[in-house]
């Protein structure tokens, strides 16, 4: 009866029915989230939603309490909406709806069409309609004003080479700019220095910050001295670690 | 001879790596093939000599920086320190936390020294190697870094992907010493395989040799782990593959060891370049097949020269 009484809450459409004790598990639905949501709807983020490594709204997330990403810790804050990732997590989904409690899950989004449609999704979810569209319209513009670079190859390169190819939201973010993905394989995989060196691509991405603050060899490997003779462009890895409103920036930043 | 087969396995290292076969564009091979090659030969060189004087020194062909549990205390010092902020501040302090590691073990090591010899002795050191890889996968899980963890392969195995040449500024000069030090012991090592009281009676302080050879080993080992990891059994084979061609005096052994622990350093570095894995293999993986077998063959002899 609760289940379907949340469901009914979900389904409809009035401010007033809107949930007001929404728990996100997830760092990417974290993003979503933060965005949307009124800041008094926001029961708890996800641990990673403060790192500005992997978190673009890392900042404003620090104004909420973060979870344990696990359904105790969850139903614990008594949500009546808890937004969920691609993987993981069925058990803590199916406890939770035991309980009653909506759980909305969020595919990755891996292009910006995707984005647009979670956007819009994650607002009705939340009864923000009217900010959701209003985002989704910033998005179509900010992404029809950029002025596309001329089909130069660049090449996301992250930590211990970790590549992003074909059909991943790093590629979307290069076509967006107007560029080609200089990794030809498909879905994510390693680039090693030595054949990067050897084949250098017009133009070289690198996060602008390493992830957790601490040092390691895999993002040693990004400061290596024989890139310095490459066109390197870092960038906010946080916009590329989870599709978002935010990330629309990296396609602005790439275009340039 | 070995130096000469050692530089030219060097040279041919230059040719092999992900870039693919041959002569690689100028930028690969001044700023990773050169370094790479380079430190393979140092730490090759840096973890024979340390065989074979630790062997002479405590008079057991079991002997190894890594059995001995040198190399995990030189591992766990160079974790703390790149890990945790301390690099960052000052890359000096890698090879310097990873020297102050290798004395660490070498001095508790020549403790159970005294009261230990044999293979109890080994088992002493082998306890030791179990608690600094315990020590080095602790420190790397509470590392800030989510990429520590991962990385703890190259730390217990080595590895010498992708170095740079500020690492031969960090590792060269603490190996040199080292090697200086181990080779100009050498000749009282010979003194001591006669036993303490005829080597006391020859001139020789056994106290201050083993403590000049410790320290030669903690230079040399951390030297060589604090930029390649720590990479197992290469002071263990060379000395036993040498004794049968050379003698069992340790003066004749020590110089040849760091030439045959540079080439077959070297080697490992070029084959863990040419199987074809997904990830560049470690180098331990190679040195413990050939070592392992290595070891059990120089414990069934008793571990005695």
């Amino acid at each position: 009866m609760r289940r379907l009484l949340a469901l009914a809450l979900l389904l409809t459409t009035p401010a007033a029915a809107a949930p007001q004790r929404v728990v996100s598990i997830n760092l990417c639905a974290d993003q979503f989230l933060v965005t949307l949501a009124d800041p008094a709807q926001i029961a708890a983020l996800s641990p990673l939603a403060t790192d500005p490594a992997l978190s673009a709204v890392a900042e404003q997330a620090r104004a909420f309490p973060r979870v344990r990403p696990s359904a105790e810790a969850a139903l614990a804050l008594d949500p009546d909406l808890v937004i969920a990732g691609a993987w993981g997590g069925r058990e803590a989904e199916a406890i939770l709806a035991r309980r009653g409690i909506a759980v909305l899950r969020l595919p990755l989004a891996e292009d910006f069409a995707t984005i647009r449609a979670q956007l819009l999704q994650v607002g009705a979810a939340l009864g923000q309609h009217q900010r959701a569209a209003g985002l989704a319209e910033a998005l179509d513009r900010r992404l029809a004003a950029i002025t596309p670079s001329g089909g130069e190859a660049g090449l996301v390169w992250q930590a211990a080479g970790f590549t992003p190819g074909r059909g991943t939201l790093a590629d979307a973010v290069l076509r967006a700019a107007g560029r080609t993905n200089a990794a030809a394989f498909s879905g994510y995989g390693t680039v090693r220095l030595e054949a990067l060196l050897n084949n250098p691509p017009s133009l070289l991405v690198l996060p602008a910050r390493a992830q957790g603050g601490g040092t390691s060899l895999a993002e040693a490997l990004l400061a290596h001295p024989a890139l310095r003779a490459l066109p390197v462009r870092p960038i906010e890895p946080a916009w590329l670690a989870c599709g978002s409103f935010e990330t629309v920036r990296a396609a602005e930043a790439l275009a340039r | 001879m070995i130096a000469l087969l050692a530089a030219a396995a060097g040279a041919a290292s230059l040719l092999v790596g992900a870039a693919g076969p041959g002569l690689p564009p100028a930028d690969i091979l001044w700023q990773i093939r050169l370094p790479r090659a380079l430190l393979a030969l140092l730490s090759g060189a840096a973890l024979g000599a340390s065989g074979a004087s630790l062997q002479g020194l405590l008079r057991n062909r079991l002997a190894d920086p890594g059995l001995l549990g040198f190399s995990g205390c030189a591992s766990l010092g160079a974790v703390l320190a790149f890990y945790f902020g301390l690099y960052d501040a000052n890359p000096l302090a890698l090879p310097l936390a990873a020297l102050a590691g290798a004395l660490a073990g070498a001095a508790l090591l020549l403790g159970f020294a005294r009261r230990a010899e044999g293979t109890t002795l080994i088992l002493a050191g082998v306890a030791l190697a179990a608690l600094a890889s315990a020590a080095v996968t602790l420190a790397l899980a509470l590392a800030p870094s989510p990429f520590a963890l991962a990385e703890i392969t190259v730390w217990l195995l080595g590895s010498l992907e992708d170095r740079a040449p500020m690492h031969l500024l960090l590792a060269g000069p603490p190996i040199v010493l080292g090697c200086a030090l181990l080779v100009s012991a050498r000749g009282k090592l010979d003194a001591l395989a006669l036993g303490e009281p005829t080597a006391a009676s020859l001139g020789v302080d056994p106290r201050r040799l083993a403590r000049q050879v410790a320290i030669g080993v903690a230079l040399c080992v951390g030297g060589a782990t604090a930029v390649a990891g720590s990479v197992g059994f290469v002071g263990l084979i060379v000395p036993n593959l040498l004794r049968p061609l050379l003698g069992e005096r340790p003066s004749l052994l020590v110089v040849p060891a760091a030439c045959a622990g540079a080439l077959l350093l070297v080697l490992a570095d070029i084959a863990v370049r040419l199987i074809p894995t997904a990830q560049e293999l470690r180098l331990g993986v190679l040195t413990a097949l050939l070592g392992a077998p290595v070891l059990a063959w120089a414990a069934l002899r008793g571990g005695r020269p």
